[in-house]
């Protein structure tokens, strides 16, 4: 596996990493054992571009979110790895105030369900004067004129939305404002917690566009969670693809949408519904998404799943290795699809 | 704003409704109670030798009325009393109104009361946090034992246990009497510093009697706000922990607020239990010995005032809570 990461950053040599995730294993205790969330992640994320992670519910992508923060909690524990910022060092072994300090000016957050990420007894500009506070500003009112800005841009009325108390807001509103949380902060990297989800499809294309274009007018680095692989399509660069904590396929979005190589990835395409055509071209992918305490001790673990299942496959855990320049997949299967 | 009058208005006019139902149970209790305390009385007038008019007269002054005009012209006659603030006047001071009785005993149960409730909620409060954050240490756990236990002591108990430790074992404050009778009422140190040094057992009774069930119930509040996305978020954006535990207990403390409030309405009630073991001459003592003189009229004060209180206690948490809580403010 190593060999194979070794060939994939010298590939990708001509753009700078900004954070990279080694090894990383994180297990969920529970009375019925211990459950590995992640197993062994690796993963690249470069300057300037939007890396994607996407996966089922279940596949470990918030587990991921969480550990890029250094916020996993009991029963939850990282049991290795490191995820090593270019100027930060490992995150996992920062602690207290240098790890409050990561979190907001390094790793901006916007979270899933901004309308639950808001204190309700707090007016939006006050939680922005708390942040400011919190972050050593010597005038936090900074944060305010540039979140103001940031409205604006987003076509809010500033003075409205900053006077408001998050529940007199509309979801989409509060996404946005979600976004402005993370952005007034400056971060080196934005990590967007499936910043869509709850939203209708309208708000979802609006959001998206925004990000989009904050991220280049930013040069920010982008991390994206979510399970949607029509956003991916959209936004991403790169796409990760995880399935039960194991990545199973990355590379660039274009080659991994056009040639995909994991059965897996195949599928998760073959399930987005398509604009024209009959609905039923759609395909849901059959089974149940991964469940921790049902995942496969050993061998492939989406072999359940899986309409190429060998011999091989039961026994031995497919490792990444590579398709074409960057584009990795982890999966036994070496023949051409027929379809 | 508007909004906001309209709903003072609805609630007042809900409070008086509340207040003139009460004032007609108590009534009724009264007229119907077996022995009929009226009309004894009218007897026990006329067979001393009083002259029937001024017996009459005399009944009338204290329940509100007589016997034998018709049921509904005495209710009626008791009610316009009421709406006058006229109680009638007790039986066993004889004489005196009953208002003035109640004015009189009020302060000392608005002193102790006040007092023990405010320290104990404010300590309830912070041993809640506590055990609410710490809740897989040692010190939380041990808080919430504390609590449980205290919370599951009867105040009588605790009562007079705190007497017989502090006044009779270690003779450390005075038993009894709301201040030396020895010093002369008035604006003088020496009567302060006795009133403050009769007041502290009684009031210490109150707040260690109290804070458990505070203790408890907002330990639990901050257990739930703790799950709330928003304390994540919050954490996980980099705020500092007095800003974070700052979210944790404004969202926490809110329920608790309407059960301070109503408690500040109860209040009125006074506490029997410690009241009557130290002898503080409050509400609570002054129920206890009316209930013991069957002295009606004191009775019926007594509760109507606890009944208007706890109404207007009511109204102010539903006000309180429009402030409290901005999500409640535009229904």
């Amino acid at each position: 596996m190593s060999a194979d990461l070794s060939t994939t950053s010298e590939a990708m040599k001509s753009s700078h990493i900004v954070c990279s995730v080694r090894n990383l294993t994180v297990t969920y205790q529970t009375d019925a054992g211990d459950f590995p969330a992640l197993h062994n992640v690796n993963l690249d994320i470069q300057q300037n571009q939007i890396t994607a992670v996407i996966g089922e519910s279940g596949s470990g992508k918030s587990t991921l979110a969480l550990a890029m923060l250094n916020g996993i909690a009991l029963p939850g524990r990282v049991t290795g790895g490191t995820i090593s910022l270019s100027q930060h060092g490992d995150v996992l072994a920062l602690r207290g105030k240098a790890l409050r300090r990561l979190r907001g000016p390094v790793v901006g957050t916007v979270f899933q369900a901004s309308q639950n990420a808001m204190n309700p007894l707090r007016r939006i500009g006050k939680q922005i004067l708390d942040l400011g506070r919190s972050h050593g500003y010597k005038d936090p009112r900074i944060l305010l004129r540039e979140a103001q800005l940031l409205a604006k841009k987003m076509s809010m009325d500033p003075d409205r939305v900053l006077t408001a108390y998050p529940h007199q807001l509309s979801g989409g509103m509060r996404q946005r404002l979600g976004i402005i949380m993370a952005l007034v902060l400056h971060p080196e990297i934005l990590l967007l917690d499936e910043p869509t989800t709850a939203l209708d499809l309208l708000t979802q294309s609006a959001v998206l566009q925004i990000i989009q274009s904050i991220h280049r007018e930013r040069q920010l680095t982008t991390l994206l969670i979510t399970h949607d692989m029509g956003v991916v399509a959209e936004v991403a660069d790169t796409v990760v693809v995880l399935y039960a904590g194991r990545v199973m396929e990355e590379g660039r979005t274009a080659a991994v949408l056009r040639h995909p190589g994991h059965p897996y990835t195949r599928a998760l395409i073959k399930a987005i519904p398509r604009l024209t055509g009959s609905l039923d071209q759609a395909r849901p992918l059959e089974g149940s998404p991964p469940d921790l305490t049902m995942i496969p001790r050993q061998g492939c673990v989406f072999r359940q799943r899986c309409r190429y299942r060998m011999a091989l496959c039961d026994n031995e855990s497919p490792s990444l290795k590579q398709l074409e320049d960057g584009h990795l997949t982890a999966c036994h299967w070496e023949g051409q699809s027929d379809d | 704003m508007k909004g906001f009058w309209i709903r003072l208005v609805r609630r007042l006019a809900g409070g008086l409704i509340m207040v003139l139902a009460v004032s007609s149970f108590t009534f009724f209790l009264v007229h119907f109670m077996p022995g009929n305390p009226v009309q004894t009385k009218l007897n026990t007038l006329l067979e001393s030798g009083t002259p029937p008019l001024q017996a009459e007269a005399q009944v009338r002054s204290m329940y509100g009325f007589v016997p034998h005009t018709p049921l509904y012209v005495q209710y009626f006659h008791y009610i316009w009393q009421i709406l006058h603030l006229n109680l009638g006047q007790s039986i066993s001071y004889a004489g005196v109104p009953v208002l003035h009785l109640l004015l009189k005993a009020m302060p000392w149960t608005v002193i102790m009361v006040l007092t023990g409730l405010f320290i104990s909620f404010i300590i309830g409060i912070a041993a809640g946090v506590v055990a609410s954050v710490n809740r897989n240490s040692r010190m939380g756990d041990g808080l919430t034992m504390l609590s449980t236990f205290l919370h599951g002591i009867p105040q009588f108990i605790l009562a007079l246990g705190l007497a017989y430790l502090f006044t009779t074992v270690f003779r450390v404050f005075p038993f009894g009497a709301p201040y030396n009778a020895a010093i002369t009422p008035g604006w003088s140190a020496a009567f302060l510093a006795s009133l403050a040094r009769h007041a502290v057992l009684p009031i210490a009774a109150y707040a260690i009697s109290g804070f458990g069930g505070w203790a408890l119930a907002m330990r639990a509040s901050v257990s739930s706000v703790l799950g709330d996305d928003y304390i994540l978020a919050a954490e996980l954006r980099g705020v500092t922990p007095a800003i974070r535990l700052r979210y944790i207990a404004r969202n926490a403390i809110l329920p608790l607020f309407t059960i301070l409030t109503l408690s500040v309405g109860f209040m009125f009630g006074g506490s029997i239990f410690i009241e009557t073991i130290f002898d503080y001459p409050g509400l609570g003592y002054m129920i206890n010995s009316a209930l013991a003189a069957r002295d009606y009229p004191l009775m019926d004060g007594a509760f109507l005032m606890i009944t208007l209180a706890v109404i207007i206690a009511n109204i102010v948490a539903d006000l309180l809570y429009t402030v409290l809580d901005p999500r409640i403010q535009r229904i």
